[in-house]
Formats: structure tokens, sequence, C-alpha cells
């Protein structure tokens, strides 16, 4: 029964909630202030956003005045209405994402790109493998049918029969490969394939990148208002970002085990983290991020996705990608 | 009377009587060794589903973070069971006291009861902000309306001689809704709480997908993207037991409160409607235009009340622009209309299979007590084993085509049904039973000529609620098990922040609804007209 008994903090969170979400009390300034910022993620906390646990944990963000808060994603959380909203001051979208969303009327930029290259893959057993797309021919692949534009343009790019591919609605999940339902998955280098290894299914992984899928992938999105009258915390909350994935890199175990550490009700498996945190740096950092530092483009790589999402069927200006805030960083 | 009703019940007992619990324990061992049989040998080596012996030894390996899980979604589910029920009690009574306004509130319940998680699930979280408001939420709409739809009819099931009665007395509709109509709306209330239960668990689970930092639904989340299949049942099996435990403690309690045995309802001399039917059809017309101008008034006020963003929450205007006012709006029509074809191609016919077992199963379960008692665990598992668990299995069983959809939606149809009708076919008065024991009728003869007309108006609530409630299922079931239909189109949003489609489809989901529950509904006028007049007031 004691179970059932609501410590006070709960009931206090809920009428906060049930009676008005909007009245965001002030923060009672304890020597400094610390102005309030919110970070959505794009999905359930995990190692895949680990450089913001580091700047959180470090005190970075506090350090750059900031009192910081993330709030997971989830299945049913598109990151782009809580930020159009304003609940949160920055989100976790993907240029596939934050483009027809501005299309549809959203106000915001891409103001920074965390994974250069993008994440999607096709994962199949060594016994049948696809190591190239040519290898796709013949091949039952499990994918979610949104996804069908992405397989269509892999075949466009590289002289594949499109027609000689049988798509089987999975939607996103391991076991139809695991089960041999399919031959090849499409999903995440940084999720799925992670999964089957560790039940001890070997794998083999094609990353689209490879084969001219250029689209970046958990890109930062702040809306026009913000970038022109939050600006100041804006680049405060994308610095503490940078100065975190920097970190992230150095040593991807120590962020894989302080994730596990700080979300200790999400049942996370440590080495699920640390295989996702080192596949995930190799997305993350390029020559071109070595040069000029992390989250940067260059209007080579804005056309290169502005040509693959018009493959797709997504019609994209390179006028939705904003760099003022990293030049102001990097300057 | 108690008496003599315990007498009835009692000359039904063929067989020697075996304790029921151990019936019921029988049943569950028996389905546990097949579960485990089954899982060990045919689907040995697969990623589909864990032995029972594996499940336990998950849950006991995780217990400390399976409990915290569990509690947070507990308190979710419990406060949405509380909010909801109490909303669904007032507005029962509202529509009680004010004749008038019960089709409206009926039909604005309906609308809101129809609203699809996908459409829900991320504007309450950007009403709400972070913590458990939406899995509230969405645990209370999940149960309000399986209790104001049975409590609606509860509140009909009283003798016509009580109220003129109260009447009689000088005393309103109030002291006729209190004394009167309330008491013989328990066993209707409790019926309704009952389902409430696992609803309010799956509500508070789905609500944790809109965003959530812990809960049973964000490890299931957890353990399908790891492929944990023992992890993905531990998760499973803990709801489910959860779920039962609290419609046995329900149906526990609403034993305690209702005594007395059902009154008799006889059949008042039919009051001719003296209007003209041209008149009627103006009324009815009136009633929907009345419904349809409310339910978009408060569809716009709710969106500037709360000052939501145009590109996420759209207006009533945008979708009719969407639907009939832009070059594209043929295209537009053409693409809803066609995913809703290939829903509906799949949801009508598992939603009367569902109605139909769901009543039969009742209806034997009557005759063959054992029988029932060994096998409602197992109907109550099949409605509170959360849909992601058992999507993987189903599709094994059934394939991924449009069978696998028809056993969803037709499982979640059958069990509220299985209910409402066992309620109903216990609601006989003991009288009318014994009159039959008197004359040696047989279990199938009183089954048929007195239980089920006291069933019928039970068995009609159901239908009529399990209209949304199936269009629902095969919605969710398409957007994460089988990317088809209305379910995936609405679900596409999520990537391509076509809003203005999602809302399209909400409504033409919704209108669809409420036309399959106003068929109902004309359907049980029908056949109560013909067979069970007395429960017509």
């Amino acid at each position: 029964m004691s179970r059932l008994l609501l410590p006070r903090r709960k009931v206090l969170q809920l009428m906060g909630a049930a009676g008005a979400g909007a009245l965001a009390a002030p923060r009672a300034a304890f020597g400094q202030a610390l102005t309030p910022a919110t970070l959505q993620l794009s999905w359930l906390h995990s190692a895949q956003f680990g450089g913001s646990y580091i700047a959180l944990d470090r005190g970075i963000w506090e350090a750059e005045g900031l009192d910081v808060t993330l709030l997971p994603g989830g299945p049913n959380a598109p990151v782009e209405p809580p930020v159009v909203a304003g609940t949160a001051l920055m989100g976790i979208s993907a240029a596939d994402y934050a483009g027809p969303a501005i299309m549809e009327g959203a106000p915001f930029k891409i103001i920074a790109v965390a994974m250069q290259k993008n994440p999607f893959t096709i994962c199949s057993l060594p016994a049948n493998p696809v190591n190239t797309p040519a290898d796709l021919v013949g091949k039952r692949i499990g994918m979610a049918t949104t996804n069908t534009p992405i397989l269509q343009a892999i075949c466009t790019f590289n002289d594949v029969d499109f027609n000689a591919i049988t798509i089987v609605p999975t939607q996103y999940d391991a076991a139809p490969l695991a089960n041999g339902e399919v031959d090849c998955l499409l999903c995440w280098l940084t999720d799925l394939p992670i999964a089957l290894t560790l039940r001890g299914i070997p794998n083999v992984t094609m990353l689209l990148a490879d084969y001219g899928y250029s689209v970046h992938s958990q890109t930062y999105i702040v809306t026009d208002d913000s970038l022109a009258n939050r600006r100041d915390e804006v680049i405060r909350l994308l610095r503490g970002e940078i100065a975190g994935w920097n970190a992230y890199r150095e040593d991807t175990d120590a962020a894989a085990e302080l994730t596990v550490a700080m979300f200790p009700d999400l049942g996370l498996d440590l080495e699920v983290q640390k295989l996702t945190a080192s596949e995930q740096i190799k997305l993350m950092f390029s020559p071109l991020t070595d040069e000029f530092g992390f989250g940067w483009w260059t209007d080579e790589t804005v056309a290169e996705n502005v040509a693959t999402l018009a493959a797709i069927g997504i019609t994209v200006t390179p006028d939705i990608w904003d760099r003022s805030i990293l030049e102001e960083i990097y300057a | 009377m108690t008496a003599i009703t315990e007498g009835a019940s009692g000359s039904r007992q063929r067989f020697p009587a075996l304790p029921g619990w151990a019936i019921t324990t029988a049943g569950i061992v028996a389905f546990l060794l097949l579960w485990e049989v089954v899982a060990r040998t045919l689907l040995a080596g697969s990623y589909i589903i864990a032995a029972p012996s594996e499940i336990v030894a998950r849950i006991d390996e995780g217990a400390a973070l399976y409990g915290r899980a569990l509690r947070t979604t507990l308190w979710a589910a419990l406060l949405g069971f509380l909010i909801g029920n109490a909303t669904a009690i007032l507005l029962a009574g509202v529509a009680s006291l004010a004749a008038r306004a019960e089709r409206l509130v009926q039909a604005l319940a309906l609308v809101v009861f129809c609203l699809p998680l996908v459409a829900t699930g991320p504007i309450l979280r950007v009403i709400f902000g972070p913590g458990i408001g939406p899995q509230v939420t969405l645990a209370a709409l999940a149960v309000y309306y399986t209790t104001l739809i049975p409590l609606l009819v509860g509140f009909k099931a009283v003798p016509s001689s009580w109220p003129d009665l109260v009447a009689s007395y000088g005393r309103g509709r109030f002291q006729t809704l209190i004394h009167v109509r309330a008491r013989a709306s328990i066993p209707y209330l409790v019926a309704g709480l009952q389902i409430a239960a696992p609803a309010a668990f799956l509500g508070a689970m789905v609500g944790e997908f809109t965003g959530a930092e812990r809960g049973l639904g964000v490890l299931t989340i957890q353990a399908i993207r790891t492929l944990d299949v023992a992890g993905t049942w531990a998760i499973a099996v803990i709801a489910t037991v959860t779920s039962i435990a609290g419609y046995v403690a329900i149906g526990w309690v609403g034993k305690r409160f209702s005594h007395g045995a059902p009154p008799v309802l006889l059949a008042a001399p039919p009051t001719p409607d003296r209007s003209a039917p041209g008149r009627r059809i103006v009324t009815g017309v009136l009633a929907v235009v009345l419904t349809t101008v409310v339910a978009i008034g408060l569809w716009w006020a709710l969106l500037e009340l709360f000052d939501l963003h145009p590109f996420f929450a759209k207006r009533p205007s945008d979708v009719w622009n969407y639907l009939f006012n832009l070059p594209a709006s043929g295209a537009n029509r053409e693409r809803v209309l066609s995913a809703l074809a290939e829903t509906l191609s799949v949801t009508v016919p598992g939603y009367i299979a569902g109605l139909v077992i769901g009543f039969l199963a009742a209806c034997l379960f009557e005759l063959y007590p054992a029988a029932g008692r060994a096998a409602t665990p197992i109907a109550i598992a099949l409605r509170s084993i959360p849909i992601i668990a058992t999507a993987p299995l189903i599709v094994l069983a059934f394939g991924r085509g449009a069978f696998g959809m028809l056993i969803i939606v037709g499982t979640l149809t059958f069990f509220p049904t299985l209910v409402a009708v066992a309620q109903g076919l216990r609601q006989t008065p003991g009288q009318v039973v014994d009159l039959f024991g008197v004359y040696r009728a047989g279990g199938v003869r009183t089954l048929v000529t007195a239980r089920i007309p006291s069933a019928l108006p039970a068995f009609f609530a159901a239908a009529r609620m399990a209209v949304p409630a199936a269009v629902l299922a095969a919605t969710v079931a398409e957007w994460l098990a089988t990317g088809t239909g209305i379910g995936n189109l609405m679900a596409l949003t999520a990537s391509t922040s076509a809003y203005n489609l999602l809302w399209s489809c909400v409504v033409v989901l919704t209108l669809v609804s409420v036309a399959g529950y106003g068929l109902v509904a004309l359907v049980e006028r029908y056949v109560l007209h013909r067979f069970a007049p007395e429960q017509l007031r």
C-alpha cells in the first residue's frame, strides 16, 4: 500500500501539470541565477544522447548559466511540435524530418548537425549478406513502409531494380531477421544491429551514406523566434552540447557508463550502450568536423542533402540551414 | 428474495460441486503448461515468445527495476482511472437529469473517445510538458466511455413504477436519480469499472510513448528494441497480472455493494409517438446539426484556449480546406478514403466476429459456469496484454495480412462484449428464472427466452462501445504492426509533419465511428422494441 502513496514532489508536479503547465514559476535565484532551457531529444534516453548527459553531469551548462532539462522522446513523441510550441528551446530532429516540417509551415531552422553521416543501414546475416546495393536484388527486406522512398532512392543512385526487392512491412523490429522471415532490415546502424550482435547473432551492415544517401541526422533545430530573441541562450545551450560531444568522443565507454548510471529506471544494458556509443561517433565525426568543429556543415554537404531529399520526394531549399550560431561559437 | 435467487442458481448446478477456485486453477495450469511446451519445442530458438519459466526467471532477476516501473505506470493508471470514471459518472448524471442533453452528451463523449493516440499524444505532451500528465489523460480517455455507456443503460433498468412512485411524492428527477436509478445502475457501473481496469493500465502504458523517463511502457519499448523477448513478455505478464488484479478487486467490491436481486421490468404500454414522421426527421437532423456545431466549436475553442500553434494543431477550417478547398483536395480525399477503405475491410469483419463470439461465449459460460470460471482469466488476459507484445505472435500465427488484423480487432471487441453480456445475463430477475425452474424448463430454454432478452440492452451497449474501440484497435495495430491503412497514414505524420492529413484522418475516422454507432443504435431500437420493450424507457 505504501507504494501507492505519492511523494509530495509528485503531487506538486501533478498539480503543476494539471493546473497550468504554462505558468512556469520563475526560479529562485541562489547566488547566480540560472536560465532554464529545455532540449527535446528525439528518442528515449540512451547513449545516443550521451554528449548531453556529459554536459549536464560535468556542469558545463551550469557554467554557461543554464539550467537544462532534457526531455525524452518516444514512438509517439515527434520533436517538432514541442519546439514550435516553445516547450523546448532546441530540439534534435533530422534533415528528412525537419525539411518537410518547415515546408508545412514550422518556423524553425537547422542550426547544427550532430550526425554528419546518416545512420540508415541495411542489416543482413553473414550467410546471405547484403554488402553492396546490388546484393539487394531478390532479397526480402523488413522495414517500416514509411521508409520506402529511402530504399527507392538507394536503388536509383546505384542502378538497382527496385521491383526486384520484396518489401515486408515489419515496421521497426529486429525479430523478423532473427526469425528468418526476411533476409535484411532497413534500420539504424546504432540500434537493431547492436541488439542482434549482443544476442549472439553476427550480422553484416551496409551504411546507406556510403552509397549516396546524404542526409544529415540528429540535427539541432531552433525556431526563428528563438534565433532572434533568445539567441544568447541558444548559443550557450549549443556550446554545452559541443563540449559534451567532444568529451563523448574521447571516451565512449565512460559516456555509456554515465548514461546507464543516470537513468537506472530504463533497464539499459551497459554493453548495448557501449557499442551504440562507439558506433555512433563514426557517424558524428569526420575530417570536416576535425577541421571546423563538431556540428559544422558546408554549402557542399547541404547541396548533397537537398539533392538526396529531392530524390526521396522532399523539396527543401538550402536556407533551412542556418550556420550563424555555429559561426558565432567558433569565431 | 435473496433466498429465492440462491435457490434458482442452485438448481442449475448439474455437476458435483468442484470448488470454483479449483476449476480456475486447473484452467490456468493447463494453459501455462501448453504455453511452456509450445515455447520450448515448436518455437524454440525463435524470437517470438518466451516460455513461462523464462519469464518468471526474468521477473525475478529484474524485480527491483520492474517494481519501480510498475509503481510509476500504476500510479498514472490509477489517477486516470479515477478521473475518467468520475467524469463518466458526472456526465451520466447530467444526461439523466436533463433528458434532452443525453444525446448531446453521448455524442460528444463518443467523438472524444474516437480521437486516435497518434493525434492526441503529442498535443497532450505540449500541453502538459514533462511529467505524467499525458499518461494520466490517456488512461482517463481510455476508460470514461466504457463506464458512461453502461451507466446510462443502468439508469434505465428500473421498473416504470419506481420513478412514478417518486414522482407521486412530489419529488423530481434528482431524487429519482439518487434513490432509484443510481441503485439500479450499480451492477452496470461495476461491469464498466471492471472493463476500465485493464483499459486504464494500457492507456497509461501507451501514454509513456509520448516521451517518459520511466514506466512499463518505456521498458517495453527498450525490450523490443534490444530483441529482449523474455523481457518483453515479462513486462506483458506484469501488466496483465496487474490488470486482472484490478478487474477481480473491482468485481469483489461490486458484489459487496450490489445487494438485492435485480427487479422485474415489465413492459409499459407503448407510448405512441404522436409527432408526425416529418417532424421526427427534422428533430433528428437538428440533433445532428447541434452536435456537429458544438463539437466543432469545442475543437476550435480548446486549441485557442491552450494557444496551440497551427503548425501541428489544425483548426476546423484547415481540415475543410485540405479536403475541399485546395487544388490538391481531390487527391487528398482519395488518399484518406482509400486508406480508410483498407482499414474498414478488416475492422468490420473483426468487429462482427468479436461481437458474435463474445455473445456466444457469455451464453456458453452461463450454461456451463465451470467453463466460464476456467476461461475468464484467459479472456481478461487477452484484453490486458499490450498489443505491442502480442502483435508478433499474432503475425506469426495468422500472417502479416488482413487476417492477423482481423484477429487483433476481434480480440479487443470480444472481451468487453463477453463481460457486458455475462453481466446482462445475470441481471435476469430471480422470479422469472424461478418460474422457468418450476416448469422444469431446460437451461437452454431459460437462456433463450428469459436471460437473453434481459441481457439485450447490455449487449447492445457493448456493441455500441465496441465500434470506436474496434476502429482504435485497428489503427493502433496498423501503426505498430502492419504499416497499412489509415493507422499507418496517421503515423506517417511523425516523419512528414503532414498535420493537415493527420487531422483530416481523425475527422473522417470520427465520422465513421459515429455513423457505425448510429447504425448499431438503430438496430438496437428495432430489436429492443420487438423483444424487450420494457428496457426502452
